[in-house]
C-alpha cells in the first residue's frame, strides 16, 4: 500500500511537471524547475533559462496545468464524497443540479452581456458558481423538508427534479437567443485555456479547506457506505455529517466548474480506480482520488490543447474519450487487492 | 435494564406498532417472533432510536429521548438486516468501525492497541480471525452476518438488539451464535433483544418470549407460561405445532 501511495504521488507530480513541459514549444522540466525555484526563492536564472521560456512557464502553463490539477482534484474529491454518502456509485454534484444551475448562471451571463462592475472578469464564474451552489442548496433543502430522515433516494431524486428543471430554463433561454449559443456551448464543454493566476489562487485554498474537511469525516464516510440505520446506530450524527459533507462536495463542484465549465466523468472515475487500486477506506480514497484526478485532468488538457493545435479540443471531451476506456480497463479487469 | 412504556413507532405517521410495553433486565434475554410484517422490526429500530417514537423508551430509568444519539449508541447497539455492501473494507477494518465512539483519537482515528486486541476478540468470537484481511465483499452471506455481529459485539453496548442475526447462517453458526449470545448476556450483565423466525431458536436464545401481531404484543412472558399450540396458530395462521410434529416424525424415521 505504501510502495502504491509513493508511485502515485511521484506519478501525479512528474504528470504536472510534463503538463507544463509539453506543447508548440518543449520545454525541459529542469527548465521549469529554475522558473520556479526563480519565482518564489529567488534563484537566479540569468543565463541559464532564457526569458521566452520563464514567460511561457509562468504565465501560461503552468497556471493552467495547476489550474487543470486542482479542478481535477476537487471534482474527484467531491465525487467520492457523493458516491459514498449517497451509497450511489453514479451520484456527484452533478446529479445534484450543480451543473445544470451554473450553466444557468452562465446562460444569464452570456446571453444577456451581464458584467458586474466590481466583478468585471471575475463576473461569469461567480455567477456560475453561485447558481450552481444555489440550485444544489435548493434541491437539499427541498429534500429536507419533504423527507425529515433526508433518505439517499429522496435527495438523489429531488436533485434530478431540480436539475432537469433548471436545464429546461436554461434550454429555454437559449432558443430565445441563438447569436450567443456557440459562446455558451464552449462554456458548457470546459477549457482552461487563459485563465491565468486568479483562479488558482481562489481554487488552492478552497480545495486545501475541503478536503481537510472531507478527511476529517472520513471514518464517518466509511460507516455510512453501510447505510444510514448502521451508521447511526454506531453512533455518527447522521444528518449533520451529510448536511455539511453534501455542502462541501456542492462547494468543491461549484468553485471548480466556475472558472473552467462543466467538465464531467472525472468525478465519477477517479474514486472509482482508486477504490480499485487501494480499497474503499475514505483515509485513502479521498487524497488518493485528488492525486489521480487531478493527474488524470492534466493529460486531458494537455491532450485538449495539443492533439488539434493551434486550435483546442473541449476537454470536457476529452475527459470521456481518454477516461471511459481506461476506466473499463482498471474497473472490469481482475482485482488483485483491496 | 431496559423499559418501554406504551411505545407506538411507525413511518410517515402512521404507527406501525402500538402500545408496546416491556422490561428487559440485565443477564436476561428476550426473544420476539411473529409473522412477516407485524412490526418487529420496526419495534428494534425504535428502541435503537433510528425512529422516531411516542410513549417512553428508558436505559436504567433514564429516558433515551434525553440522552445524546452518541449515548445511546455506546449502551445500545442494533445489528440491522443485511443490505447491500456497495464498497469493500478489509473484516478487520469493517470490525474497527464498532470502535467508533470508543476510539480516544478524534483527530486521525487511530485505534489504540485495546481496540486492535478488541476486534481481534470479537472477530474470534465469529470465527472470522483468519478472513481478518480479507475484503467483505469476497465473503458469503453468513461470514458477512458474522463480520457485522463482530462489529456489533466490538461496540461494547449493554443491549444489544438483533434482527434476524442467524439469517444466512448454516446451523452449526445458528447454534454457535445463540450459544455465544447467551453467554455474552450472563457474563457482561447485558441484554439481548433479537428478532428470530424459527421458534426454536428464539426459545434456545431466551426463557423469556415476546409474540406479536398486527403491531401490538399478542403475549410475552416464559416460554413455558406462554407458548401453545393454539396461540401459534392464531398469529401463524398454520397449525404449528402439527407442523413440528411432523418434522419430529420425519427425523424419528431417519437412519440413527
Amino acid at each position: 500500500m505504501k510502495t502504491k501511495t509513493i508511485v502515485t504521488i511521484c506519478v501525479a507530480l512528474v504528470v504536472l511537471v510534463l503538463g507544463v513541459a509539453f506543447g508548440s514549444v518543449w520545454v525541459p522540466p529542469g527548465e521549469i524547475i529554475n522558473v520556479v525555484r526563480n519565482k518564489i526563492f529567488g534563484y537566479d536564472i540569468a543565463g541559464i533559462v532564457d526569458s521566452s521560456s520563464v514567460a511561457i512557464v509562468w504565465t501560461l502553463r503552468l497556471p493552467r496545468a495547476l489550474l487543470a490539477f486542482l479542478v481535477g482534484a476537487a471534482l474527484s474529491c467531491s465525487g467520492a464524497v457523493m458516491q459514498s454518502i449517497l451509497r450511489n456509485p453514479l451520484a456527484s454534484s452533478y446529479t445534484l443540479g450543480v451543473s445544470s444551475g451554473a450553466s444557468l448562471g452562465a446562460c444569464i451571463v452570456i446571453l444577456y452581456n451581464i458584467t458586474i462592475p466590481f466583478l468585471s472578469v471575475m463576473t461569469l464564474p461567480i455567477v456560475g458558481f453561485v447558481f450552481g451552489f444555489g440550485t444544489i442548496l435548493l434541491s437539499i433543502a427541498f429534500a429536507s423538508r419533504i423527507d425529515g430522515q433526508m433518505q439517499n433516494n429522496t435527495i438523489i431524486l429531488t436533485g434530478m427534479v431540480f436539475s432537469l428543471f433548471v436545464n429546461a430554463i436554461t434550454t429555454l433561454l437559449s432558443a430565445m437567443s441563438r447569436e450567443h449559443l456557440q459562446r455558451l456551448l464552449f462554456w458548457q464543454m470546459g477549457s482552461f485555456s487563459a485563465r491565468g493566476w486568479a483562479p488558482v489562487y481562489i481554487l488552492a485554498p478552497i480545495v486545501v479547506i475541503g478536503t481537510f474537511l472531507v478527511l476529517h469525516y472520513n471514518r464517518e464516510l466509511d460507516m455510512m457506505t453501510f447505510g444510514e440505520d448502521q451508521a447511526k446506530t454506531m453512533g455518527v450524527d447522521i444528518k449533520r455529517v451529510k448536511w455539511i459533507l453534501l455542502i462541501v462536495g456542492a462547494a468543491l463542484t461549484g468553485c471548480a466548474i466556475a472558472f473552467v465549465g462543466v467538465i464531467g466523468f472525472v468525478d465519477l472515475v477517479a474514486p472509482h480506480v482508486v477504490r480499485r487500486l487501494f480499497g474503499s477506506s475514505h483515509k485513502r480514497v479521498i487524497p488518493m482520488s485528488m492525486l489521480f484526478g487531478g493527474a488524470f485532468m492534466v493529460i486531458c488538457d494537455l491532450a485538449a490543447r495539443t492533439v488539434v493545435s493551434p486550435s483546442e479540443l473541449p476537454v470536457g471531451a476529452v475527459t470521456a474519450i481518454i477516461g471511459a476506456p481506461f476506466f473499463a480497463y482498471i474497473y472490469f479487469r481482475k482485482k488483485e487487492v483491496v | 435494564m431496559l423499559t418501554l412504556y406504551d411505545v407506538s413507532a411507525g413511518y410517515n405517521g402512521v404507527d406501525v406498532v402500538r402500545h408496546i410495553s416491556l422490561c428487559v433486565r440485565n443477564n436476561e434475554n428476550l426473544s420476539i417472533i411473529g409473522p412477516n410484517g407485524c412490526g418487529k422490526t420496526t419495534l428494534l429500530k425504535a428502541v435503537a432510536s433510528l425512529l422516531p417514537f411516542s410513549g417512553d423508551i428508558e436505559i436504567d430509568g433514564r429516558p433515551v429521548v434525553k440522552m445524546k444519539h452518541k449515548e445511546v449508541s455506546r449502551r445500545i447497539a442494533m445489528l440491522c438486516q443485511m443490505s447491500g455492501v456497495y464498497f469493500s473494507y478489509s473484516v478487520f477494518d469493517t470490525v474497527m468501525m464498532g470502535r467508533y465512539l470508543h476510539i480516544k483519537d478524534k483527530l486521525l482515528g487511530l485505534p489504540s492497541e485495546r481496540d486492535k486486541a478488541l476486534v481481534m476478540e470479537c472477530l474470534e468470537a465469529v470465527d472470522l480471525v483468519a478472513e481478518a484481511d480479507r475484503p467483505i465483499t469476497t465473503l458469503s452471506g453468513g461470514q458477512m452476518q458474522r463480520v457485522f455481529l463482530a462489529r456489533t459485539l466490538a461496540q461494547e453496548p449493554e443491549i444489544i438488539l438483533l434482527d434476524e442475526p442467524t439469517n444466512h447462517l448454516d446451523l452449526k453458526y445458528q447454534i454457535e451464535l445463540i450459544e455465544y449470545l447467551k453467554a455474552w448476556a450472563v457474563h457482561g450483565e447485558r441484554a439481548v433483544i433479537g428478532v428470530l423466525h424459527d421458534i426454536n431458536l428464539a426459545m434456545k436464545l431466551s426463557d423469556n418470549i415476546m409474540v406479536m401481531k398486527d403491531g401490538e404484543i399478542c403475549v410475552q412472558g416464559k416460554v413455558s407460561d406462554v407458548i401453545t399450540g393454539s396461540l401459534l396458530e392464531n398469529v401463524y395462521d398454520i397449525d404449528v405445532a402439527q407442523y413440528m410434529r411432523e418434522s419430529l416424525h420425519k427425523w424419528d424415521c431417519l437412519k440413527q
